[in-house]
């Protein structure tokens, strides 16, 4: 039991993180466990669980059509296996899609709210058509078990019966889905690489989903051989690879056949981006598992023939990653923002295939799936090693499960101690957007994060008589510093200068509050913090004023901001106060308040080129 | 179909529509991230002001004549109305996204740090001018120069028209909205130095200097580039059953001659044995 279980100890503890991931998500929303963001609004979650997964299914179909349909009998030892693989499949999509859905308790609103013009909901609809009927394909597997019971043998004949409609249906269901899912894509011609676009991406789809299917169905049957010791099924795969050959050159010709007739070869040759993820994903996906098929499977060892289907698994999967928004970000990044998946995405997406393999290895253990038992090879005891588990954690099976429940709630556990509250606050905002200082006084602070700094005279506030907390301190959700406008109350803007929690923190700067609180001023509970005679000057510890990572930058040139900067645009209000109020204004200059009786075809905005000095000239940016 | 029209040469840059909006729809101050820099859209703010440091570009949802939005969304959260506004409908999502990758505009934003999230966007002022609150768009009544203003499509067109032809020098002679992806409701008008092709994600999704291969039409509607596959589905399904059912009666027939043939020979063989 050994492989099998150490294989199940790595896979409870991801579930662990995984589950404490899931809490996250759900308590605290996608901003804080995902990098999503609104230009790149599907990420790993689509891309791999989803679109990935549903890919990765696929050996359900094409194995039921070649056992059920083709009468290729040679391959019914694995029919059951890869139907259930496929069944598991489908759930752990759905998982992995709840995850990612923002409001997921609706997603039974496709059932009621139609929308059929939606390639989206035509994928929905057959996946929840498809798993029914995976699940009704797989019930005689379960039912067998029971053979006495009366009412669920009459169940299982009757579904024993309707076999082939059922294989049948579920393989037009499959075509559906699978291309559908490239018809997704159709609708976004301008996010993907001219590589990936094309009219018929539904067909690509579904051919790779086919190669997929094959090269999948061989991982799982040497991995479960692996895992339980059994002995290779050589005939089995030997015919499985011929067949995902064949797919594979069929596969190929159709891709750099679609590249070429669209007029898109000149991009296969063009170095960038999206040309060299172009050829990983090829050599991945076809090349490398084409030259190992190419192999007779009697010279072929074991491990290359599981390497080149593996490469090939993760070649398709690759393909889907690269459609669902991995080129995406080669034609956004001039007005986007760049995407990688967060930890907390990776750790979701593994939890989903962690459990659906657990599921697996159940049903394999306790029903019908092989037609011989799993336990057949394994020797279960091993007398004479000393176990030392065994003494503490009782007998065998209790061992395991004892292991098990203990990793589990130990990466449980420590993750959700790792997922710290200051980071679920204020991941995704922005630090202090201090951008430009004049000698060391005056900051350019750039409350509204539009790329335009206001003038601070720094000292003029010291001078003031204020601590540094006075500004620095008050913590508010998504804010870390007092706003300008808790003194300045005509402004409506929020600062980041001062990160409390990060120097208090043991990951950060892991300070004593004494370090910088007056311990002598401070006594009791309730002084005040921010009280000038209790804090230490920010001076203390930085010699410098200016703080590490606060992204100032000393001009040497003295350039004065413009009027329209200091009072953060809002021209208008003023004027229109000044009209209201002052009745003699009023006689002069009746046109106070009507921008454009001034300001005619010129824009108001004619700053020195200097100030904006590493912006691209021309660039468009928020007004502030 | 009502729309609105923008002349770049007239903002100002003043702010007042995106004031104006927050009050009107009662949005929530910013939570700023990084994204926001680059074109000033978020959950709580469906209207911006850019500027290059000559013009200033107000952006707001286009409302596509055809929109991609709305034939996308699964459960028809995004319908279009009868005055040309595309609305939302909260309790129908079901928080897929697939508007905001579908928009050729990138317009649709999202809660990201609700725990219950919603597609935010503008909706043209659409519930309070039905409602009779207001007569037209918080954004363009409140526009100090008439840069934007509000009216039927048609008119707003010809009005365009009139500029650019009155001023040629001035105006690009395009009026953008009139017909790429399949027209929108909201136009705009720009000056010579100042092309706003940009604003459409088509235009800047190709490495430069290349040509696009295979892509749809600038002009042709979203909806229109999955028609073929939609309209596919059912041949596609049919088709795959009923070539399934066929190849399964061949090949089971096949297999029954067979084993008759076999049967039949072992017989003559008994009976000559």
């Amino acid at each position: 039991m050994d492989r099998i279980n150490k294989a199940k100890l790595i896979l409870w503890t991801i579930l662990g993180i995984a589950g404490a991931v899931a809490i996250t998500r759900f308590i605290f929303g996608l901003g804080v466990t995902t990098n999503l963001t609104d230009n790149t609004p599907w990420g790993f979650w689509i891309g791999f669980d989803v679109m990935g997964g549903v890919a990765l299914a696929g050996g359900g179909f094409v194995i039921a059509a070649f056992n059920y349909i083709f009468g290729k009998k040679i391959l019914h030892p694995i029919a059951r296996a890869a139907i259930l693989t496929a069944f598991l499949g489908y759930v752990a999509v759905a998982i992995g899609l709840l995850f990612d859905l923002g409001l997921p308790w609706n997603i039974w609103h496709m059932i009621i709210y139609w929308n059929p013009h939606s390639p989206l909901f035509e994928v929905g609809w057959c996946v929840m058509l498809y798993l029914t009927v995976l699940t009704l394909e797989f019930t005689p597997v379960v039912l067998e078990k029971y053979p006495n019971i009366k009412l669920l043998s009459i169940i299982h004949g009757f579904l024993y019966k309707i076999r082939i409609p059922l294989v049948i249906l579920g393989i037009m269901l499959s075509t559906l889905h699978q291309s559908s899912l490239g018809s997704l894509f159709l609708a976004m011609p301008y996010r993907l690489h001219p590589l990936w676009y094309s009219p018929i991406i539904p067909v690509i789809f579904f051919f790779s989903a086919i190669c997929l299917g094959f090269m999948m169905v061989m991982v799982e049957s040497m991995t479960s051989s692996y895992l339980y010791r059994k002995e290779q099924e050589i005939h089995i795969l030997g015919k499985i690879k011929k067949y995902a050959s064949y797919m594979l050159i069929f596969y190929l010709f159709v891709r750099f056949a679609d590249i070429i007739i669209r007029g898109a070869g000149s991009f296969l040759f063009s170095f960038s981006w999206g040309m060299s993820l172009f050829w990983i994903e090829i050599l991945l996906s076809c090349i490398i598992p084409l030259i190992i098929f190419s192999m007779p499977i009697k010279k072929i060892k074991i491990s290359i023939l599981y390497f080149g289907a593996f490469i090939g698994v993760v070649g398709v999967v690759f393909n889907r990653l690269n459609v669902g928004g991995i080129t995406h970000l080669n034609n956004l990044t001039e007005i986007g923002s760049f995407y990688f998946p967060s930890l907390m995405e990776f750790s979701i997406s593994a939890g989903v295939v962690s459990a659906a393999m657990l599921i697996f290895f159940y049903f394999v253990e306790n029903f019908k799936v092989w037609e011989e038992s799993p336990f057949d090879n394994l020797v279960i005891n091993k007398a004479s090693k000393f176990n030392s588990f065994k003494v503490y954690l009782g007998s065998n099976p209790i061992v395991n499960r004892t292991k098990f429940s203990f990793s589990f709630i130990f990466a449980f556990g420590l993750t959700f101690a790792l997922i710290s509250g200051g980071e679920i606050h204020s991941s995704g905002f922005d630090k202090s957007p201090v951008t430009k200082a004049r000698g060391a006084d005056t900051l350019l602070i750039d409350g509204n994060r539009d790329g335009y700094g206001v003038v601070f005279a720094h000292v003029n506030h010291q001078k003031l008589g204020y601590t540094c907390g006075y500004c620095h301190h008050i913590n508010k959700p998504d804010d870390k510093a007092t706003g300008c406008y808790e003194c300045h109350d005509d402004m409506y803007l929020i600062g980041d200068a001062f990160r409390h929690d990060w120097h208090s923190s043991s990951s950060g700067a892991n300070l004593d509050c004494f370090k910088c609180h007056n311990k002598s001023v401070s006594k009791g509970m309730n002084f005040k913090f921010s009280n000038k005679k209790a804090t230490h000057i920010c001076q203390n510890c930085h010699n410098k004023i200016i703080p590490l990572d606060s992204r100032i930058k000393i001009l040497k040139t003295y350039k004065s901001l413009s009027y329209t900067d200091a009072m953060h645009s809002l021209c208008i209000n003023c004027h229109e106060q000044k009209l209201h109020t002052d009745s003699l204004l009023k006689q002069i200059k009746p046109n106070l308040a009507q921008c454009s009786k001034c300001h005619k075809n010129f824009s108001v905005f004619k700053k020195d080129k200097k100030l904006f000095q590493g912006k691209k000239e021309n660039k468009w940016v928020v007004v502030p | 179909m009502k729309a609105i029209l923008t002349d770049i040469t007239k903002c100002i840059g003043c702010n007042e529509c995106v004031k104006a909006c927050k009050v009107t729809n009662n949005l929530p101050p910013d939570k700023p991230r990084e994204w926001q820099k680059t074109d000033g859209l978020s959950a709580s703010n469906w209207t911006s002001v850019l500027h290059n440091g000559k013009y200033n570009l107000r952006k707001q949802c286009r409302h596509c004549v055809e929109p991609a939005c709305v034939s996308v969304c699964p459960v028809g959260a995004l319908h279009k109305t009868e005055t040309g506004a595309v609305v939302y409908d909260s309790d129908k999502c079901l928080g897929c996204r697939y508007c905001m990758m579908a928009c050729p505009y990138g317009i649709p934003r999202y809660d990201w740090d609700e725990p219950v999230p919603y597609i935010k966007k503008c909706i043209l002022c659409y519930h309070k001018i039905k409602d009779g609150t207001i007569s037209q768009p918080a954004c363009t009544s409140a526009c100090p120069t008439g840069a934007t203003i509000y009216g039927e499509r048609d008119e707003l067109l010809k009005e365009a028209r009139q500029r650019i032809n009155a001023e040629p020098d001035k105006y690009l002679d395009t009026i953008y909205g009139e017909k790429e992806v399949g027209g929108t409701n909201v136009l705009y008008i720009t000056a010579k130095d100042c092309p706003l092709d940009f604003l459409l994600y088509y235009n800047n999704r190709i490495e430069k200097g290349k040509e696009l291969a295979g892509m749809p039409d600038l002009n042709e509607a979203i909806p229109i580039t999955t028609k073929w596959a939609m309209g596919a589905v059912p041949f596609a399904f049919l088709g795959m059953g009923a070539l399934m059912s066929g190849i399964y009666w061949v090949i089971n027939r096949r297999n029954k001659l067979q084993s008759e043939n076999q049967k039949e020979n072992q017989k003559q063989e008994d009976e000559n044995g």
